[in-house]
């Protein structure tokens, strides 16, 4: 008997508690800051183009082969008449998140700290109707960053 | 050939159509609003937040069920007898709106005062059962089967209590008429002078309904739903229907005989609409302590059940129709009675309290002992 009323007393206190629930698609739950989704790139802010420099050292470290990376040779490079020290630059890159598995990998093994995980809710919501369109090219990996959305523990 | 309604002399067929009329649209209102309640308290119990997607705060969520199932296909499985299974629906769910005629909401307005509500809303509230077990014999499967005939088993089981807690309270009501017993209940409501009574026709309330500790015969974990397995689309949701609508409806019949209902307190002189709240508020907390128990307490065993309804609310039911006898017998004056009757029924609620204790509490391991007498290490 003292324990039917006592746990009629344990089901009333939890009706008079705010519910746990949160409504996903209307409200984000603050992300930790060491949050890791998919990789994406920096952006060199100061000298306004991408701090890759299309080494190849993730994608030959990257475990799914999710990568693929061209390299050019830098046009605003001071040997060019530019400002820029890389002498070489990237000219295109491609992360299929389709197959990316978010082992941070790439970004222990990158020597220019140009590529880290995003951090951000947009890193998370990333459905779409057509695996293909899970293919991100450079300007959309760049984004990110570029737009100062990234919280800034990755920034080197 | 003249009835009055809201005042006016209109003929008798059109003023039972419009009777006739509130009941089955104000049913099912209340219906599809228990359901959304229903849904939103149980969420709360659990910390969820229930219903929100339809509508503003899911408000909708049960218009949108009702047309789900309205617009579902209505399957009939090959081997079950057609007439029953088509007909059990409306067994189940017709005596639940007959039901609702007697029941008072305000001074004069029910839907047909009887001088033996009572009794006509118990014998009424009976006849579902053979619905049930209808629909349990008609869909040709063993599970509807097997819960047909624990419903029936159930309900005859708990009728038995409910009703003679019931005459209980008529003896001190002296009346059967619905209206009279709320208006007789005056300053102090007929909780006070039978607790007893009122706490079998609770117990047994929630046995007629199928609600929770005593779903048995619908336990969807080991029955997948009892004796509606088989149904689908509107006729499904006749069942379900019928359920809330006796869960509204025995809940104003408890408002009304053990609570007060419209009169108690200040209803007299308040007004119409004063009335209607308290019935309504009286209505409210008793289902909502049915949502209450349901998110709280597990299932029963069958013979737990049984027993519990043989042994226990059908012996003490019947002492308190002998104890008010016997003090009514006598016609003492009115608060020596009410003392009486108060304390005797505070008595019997201690030993229903005593009892369900030492039920419950684990029992005293025993030695276990072989067969030559040699206690086994």
């Amino acid at each position: 008997m003292k324990g039917l009323l006592k746990s009629m007393g344990v089901t009333l206190s939890a009706f008079t508690r705010k519910p746990v629930t949160r409504e996903y698609p209307e409200t984000h739950k603050q992300l930790p800051e060491r949050d890791r989704a998919f990789p994406i790139l920096l952006w060199d802010h100061g000298m306004n183009e991408p701090f890759c420099t299309g080494c190849h050292a993730c994608e030959r470290a990257c475990p799914v082969e999710c990568m693929t990376v061209l390299m050019k040779d830098n046009p605003n490079h001071k040997s060019q008449g530019g400002e820029s020290s890389r002498r070489k630059i990237i000219d295109k890159f491609w992360i299929d998140y389709g197959r990316c598995m978010r082992c941070n990998i790439c970004v222990e093994v990158c020597n220019f700290d140009a590529i880290a995980m995003n951090n951000t809710w947009q890193g998370h919501e990333k459905s779409v109707y057509d695996r293909s369109d899970l293919v991100q090219e450079l300007p959309q990996l760049l984004a990110v960053h570029r737009s100062g959305e990234l919280k800034p523990w990755v920034v080197p | 050939m003249n009835n009055e309604l809201f005042g006016k002399d209109i003929n008798v067929w059109i003023d039972a159509f419009i009777r006739v009329n509130i009941i089955t649209i104000m049913m099912t209102v209340v219906v599809m609003g228990l359901i959304y309640l229903e849904r939103k308290a149980i969420a709360r119990f659990q910390m969820r937040l229930g219903p929100t997607r339809t509508g503003p705060m899911g408000l909708l969520q049960s218009v949108a069920d009702a047309l789900k199932l309205v617009a579902k296909e209505d399957v009939r499985p090959r081997n079950a007898d057609p007439w029953i299974f088509e007909l059990a629906p409306y067994f189940v769910f017709v005596p639940v709106f007959l039901m609702f005629v007697a029941i008072p909401f305000a001074v004069s307005w029910e839907v047909r005062v009887l001088d033996l509500g009572l009794f006509y809303v118990l014998a009424v509230s009976s006849v579902n059962i053979v619905g049930w077990v209808m629909a349990g014999w008609g869909s040709d499967n063993r599970y509807a089967m097997l819960g047909a005939l624990r419903a029936a088993a159930q309900s005859i089981s708990y009728e038995l209590p409910l009703v003679l807690s019931m005459i209980a309270i008529a003896m001190v009501a002296n009346s059967l008429n619905l209206s009279e017993i709320v208006a007789g209940q005056g300053r102090i409501p007929n909780i006070i002078l039978q607790p007893l009574p009122f706490v079998i026709f609770y117990i047994a309330m929630l046995a007629e309904l199928n609600r929770t500790p005593f779903d048995i015969p619908v336990g969807e974990s080991e029955m997948v739903g009892g004796p509606y397995v088989e149904y689908s689309g509107i006729r499904w949701s006749f069942f379900f229907l019928a359920e809330y609508a006796s869960l509204f409806i025995l809940a104003l019949l408890a408002s009304a005989v053990f609570l007060g209902g419209w009169a108690w307190p200040l209803g007299e002189d308040w007004g119409r609409w004063w009335q209607f709240i308290l019935t309504g508020v009286k209505a409210g907390a008793m289902i909502f302590s049915v949502f209450w128990v349901r998110s709280t307490l597990p299932r029963l065993r069958i013979d737990q059940l049984m027993t519990f309804s043989w042994k226990v609310l059908l012996p003490l039911s019947f002492i308190q129709i002998m104890v008010n006898g016997a003090i009514l017998v006598y016609e003492p004056e009115k608060e020596v009675g009410q003392t009486l009757l108060g304390v005797t029924s505070v008595f019997g609620v201690f030993f229903l309290a005593w009892i369900i204790n030492r039920s419950v509490t684990r029992p005293r391991p025993r030695p276990v002992v072989a067969a030559r007498g040699e206690a086994v290490p």
